[in-house]
């Protein structure tokens, strides 16, 4: 598969132009979009003559962001986000040396302990507090933690930040053997982060039971997707993973799973069905469901912030703006649509100076539309876009125009 | 080894010295391959691009210059033992200043880039090679870029007003300038355009810029006979039709536009006509009839016309990745694509597309034709296993007779790719068959002058 899709390319660079990595990058071409089709080239031919252990490649692909950002300008349909991600299950499955990331390996011995990458505690994860559900409803709340995860990252990255690249290295290498130790970061949370994404969280709750939906909620011992895990290229712990979440979905009596962040959404749509023999939840983004919501516009402007899974992906999905626009006037970036340009959220915990300086891009670009606020539908993009001006989710927008 | 220690200490960390790092800048959107370069700097300052210029003179180090990485001759990639230099962090609009008809603006500056920034202010940088979403102000200065809009803007050279050029030695010079004249002496500033970097390294351009058309409306004409494409456009330039852009394709490129891009071309069709006709809002529909017209009297299979700006933008865009589309119609997974770049007077273009039909066949090379036609530019796209001996020959040979085709009419070998590693044989035959040979030692003159280590992009152009 990695030798299709680099073999169509005939290197023309149009896919250069438009990745967010190469100018944060310093323009260093390995981190851009041609680069990495150059170096999955390499990578082949260095496994094809059994040299692979002497290369030291893999930044190239784990800084990849899989935004797809390269697809939409490609004339010959080659996608640098594809390529990114086979050159990693290939340097995960065979174990290539010298070629495994630290942070990779640590998330991935995390989340296969914990349930989530971070070894975040269930009992932390009270956002739900006081909420009734409509318990025994087969149609299932699923977060994924990853609104709950967003206060931590940063945390996370403070920590590496005051240790140094090669301490920080070294930790990760430890809580790869010993996963435990991931939970002492877990002390450097954002509280007040924290507490805007668990109103996030309260408000889409709020919304889904105001447009008239009934369902229930299993509670902070629901699991993570597993997102990381496929990204990064590990692909056998993800099935092993995968079929776990499946599990204690179907154990909880989940028919249709409503989610709330992209990156999840997508997941459970288009990849689980791939892993999981007989997966057969309906999954839906919560968006689908606020139809019935009587929504008043403010008396604001607001920039939308469109999250890459919604549209650079096969099937643009265009509710969330679609709500939006109706509770306030709202602009996109200059770039926008099928041209979006990422929020660097992907690379946070493994190249987090890169991530750093592609969201930095981005929130210009967004605040030079001149808006009061950026509105974004991911907690991703909400942790890497919130700067100084305001940033806040969709969520707490529409629950405003809802009067909620 | 001093002369990288002596680097590292003046760029810091702009030299990339790891080997995985380095193999990127092994190949641009050429079938070449070039060696691992000795290291790559990505300065972000004029002083740290004189000081390396510095350096490399003291050492004697040759020099790439890389912009895009969009060369299709293998201009900008390292040979042996060379440095690159990347321009790529030199990516600043400085200036733009209508009432004056320029832009300042720094290499490392995309085409595409600059005239989204133009479009805020209803103006625009005529040239536009296919590659204009990669190719860089610097690069497609360095090849003399012309591109689709040739046919009315001229190349690169006729929108350059100045430059400011760090030279090998590393002295930094401003040639020309802001105003729209000039007769000051010797043109040094036309000297750098199409110069491959064989001359200098631009740091600053001074771009003339014009205002965009009102509107614009778009043809496709499809024909099945490719003299009548020639033809219709040569008649409609006899009549004093110029269209703003006159690209034809052949089916096999429409074939791999369809499988890319998803269009939809008629099937009886062996070569489709794209013209653009730009003109006020008054007159436009006028043009167009009187375009169609024209183009209705060869025969074509089918004429619909367009001024849905959408629409456009999907079929501009799709002629625009042609080259890279057509990896699609390759036989076998080891094929690549070399490009040949002629031009001719268009008056001679019904002759010189059937020629150049009859000579791919004759020389036994598969190849889709497409090409500027409104200034007589054909590309003719071959397909080829580059690993193979006995196909290169093929190719060499089509290329050769391709030039002959050019030459026969008073044309060129090279209409806008420029020489780099690919044409400089044919660069040759072209100086010659002008009874003038020495026109190739007053050109050595020029570099040596410029160059007299002969550190910049030796190898490339000519030897």
């Amino acid at each position: 598969m990695l030798q299709n899709e680099v073999g169509k390319c005939i290197s023309c660079g149009f896919c250069e132009s438009v990745c967010p990595t190469l100018p944060a990058a310093g323009y260093d071409l390995w981190k851009g979009a041609r680069g990495r089709v150059i170096m999955g080239h390499e990578l082949l031919n260095a496994v094809r003559e059994g040299r692979e252990g002497n290369m030291d490649i893999s930044d190239s692909f784990y800084s990849c962001l899989d935004c797809f950002a390269c697809l939409q300008v490609c004339p010959a349909g080659v996608n640098a986000g594809v390529v990114s991600h086979l050159a990693r299950s290939l340097i995960v499955g065979k174990k290539i040396k010298g070629n495994q990331n630290p942070y990779a390996e640590m998330i991935v011995a995390a989340t296969m302990k914990y349930m989530n990458p971070l070894g975040i505690p269930a009992s932390s994860d009270n956002w739900a507090e006081g909420l009734k559900f409509d318990q025994g409803s087969t149609d299932v709340l699923y977060t994924g933690k990853m609104y709950q995860l967003m206060a931590y990252t940063g945390g996370l990255n403070r920590v590496r930040d005051m240790a140094g690249d090669h301490v920080s290295k070294l930790m990760a290498g430890i809580i790869a053997n010993h996963p435990s130790v991931i939970r002492m970061s877990a002390s450097q949370r954002d509280r007040s982060f924290q507490k805007q994404l668990n109103n996030s969280l309260r408000n889409i709750v709020k919304l889904l039971q105001a447009a008239g939906n009934h369902f229930s909620y299993p509670g902070p011992m629901e699991p993570y997707p597993g997102t990381f895990l496929y990204d990064l290229g590990y692909l056998a712990e993800f099935e092993e993973y995968a079929n776990r979440v499946y599990g204690f979905l179907k154990e909880y009596g989940a028919k249709r799973i409503i989610t709330v962040d992209p990156h999840t959404y997508d997941l459970m749509k288009h990849t689980y069905p791939e892993f999981v023999d007989g997966f057969d939840l309906e999954v839906v983004f919560y968006a689908d469901l606020l139809s019935g919501l009587n929504i008043s516009k403010t008396d604001r402007t607001v920039v939308y912030h469109e999250p890459c899974h919604f549209v650079l992906r096969e099937d643009s999905y265009s509710t969330p703006l679609e709500l939006i626009n109706r509770a306030a006037d709202t602009v996109l970036a200059p770039r926008n649509g099928k041209r979006n340009r990422c929020c660097g959220g992907p690379d946070e915990l493994i190249f987090p100076d890169l991530s750093d300086k592609v969201s930095q891009e981005r929130y210009s670009e967004l605040i030079s539309t001149g808006a009061s606020e950026i509105v974004t539908a991911c907690p991703i993009c909400l942790a890497n876009l919130s700067k100084e001006r305001k940033t806040r989710d969709m969520a707490d927008l529409l629950a405003e125009a809802s009067s909620l | 080894m001093a002369f990288l220690e002596e680097l590292k200490s003046s760029v810091g960390d702009a030299l990339i010295q790891k080997h995985e790092q380095k193999i990127p800048y092994e190949t641009d959107a050429s079938y070449f391959q070039g060696s691992e370069p000795m290291a790559v700097v990505i300065p972000e300052t004029v002083h740290q691009v004189s000081l390396v210029m510095k350096l490399c003179q003291k050492y004697s180090v040759p020099v790439v210059v890389r912009g895009g990485g969009t060369s299709l001759t293998g201009s900008s990639i390292p040979l042996s033992g060379f440095l690159v230099i990347s321009m790529a962090r030199f990516d600043r609009i400085l200036e733009v200043k209508p009432q004056d008809r320029y832009a300042i603006v720094e290499p490392g500056v995309r085409l595409d880039t600059l005239n989204e920034k133009l479009l805020q202010l209803r103006h625009f940088y005529p040239p536009d090679p296919a590659s204009s979403m990669a190719a860089t102000v610097g690069g497609s200065i360095s090849t003399n870029a012309g591109g689709l809009r040739a046919a009315t803007y001229g190349t690169t050279r006729n929108w350059v007003l100045g430059l400011e050029v760090v030279l090998p030695n590393g002295e930094v010079v401003n040639l020309g300038g802001k105003v729209l004249k000039r007769t000051a002496g010797y043109d040094l500033t036309a000297m750098f355009v199409g110069a491959e970097g064989t001359l200098g390294i631009i740091t600053k351009a001074i771009l003339k810029i014009w205002p965009i058309p009102e509107t614009k409306g778009r043809i496709l004409a499809y024909y099945k006979d490719i003299e009548k494409v020639g033809l219709a456009i040569s008649s409609m330039k006899e009549k004093g039709i110029t269209p703003e852009i006159a690209e034809f394709l052949d089916r096999i490129t429409m074939n791999s536009l369809e499988k890319a891009r998803g269009m939809h071309f008629p099937e009886s069709a062996l070569y489709m006509l794209i013209v653009d006709i730009s003109s006020t809002r008054e007159s436009l529909q006028r043009q167009l009839d009187d375009a169609v017209r024209v183009l209705r009297q060869f025969s074509p299979t089918d004429v619909t016309v367009t001024t849905d700006p959408a629409e456009m933008a999907r079929i501009y865009e799709a002629r625009k990745g042609a080259y890279a589309s057509l990896l699609s119609e390759r036989s076998s997974a080891t094929e690549r694509v070399v490009i040949g770049d002629i031009v001719v007077p268009a008056s001679s273009l019904p002759m010189a597309l059937r020629e150049s039909e009859e000579k791919l066949k004759e020389d036994g090379v598969r190849a889709a034709l497409f090409g500027h036609i409104a200034d007589g530019n054909i590309h003719a796209n071959i397909f080829a296993d580059t690993g193979n001996e006995d196909q290169m020959k093929k190719v060499d040979r089509f290329q050769e007779d391709f030039g002959k085709i050019a030459l026969k009419y008073g044309g060129s070998v090279s209409a806008e790719h420029g020489i780099g590693i690919e044409k400089k044989r044919l660069l040759r035959m072209e100086i010659d068959a002008s009874g003038n040979p020495y026109v190739m030692d007053i050109m050595k003159t020029i570099r040596k002058s410029f160059d007299p280590a002969g550190i910049m992009n030796r190898g490339k152009m000519f030897d």
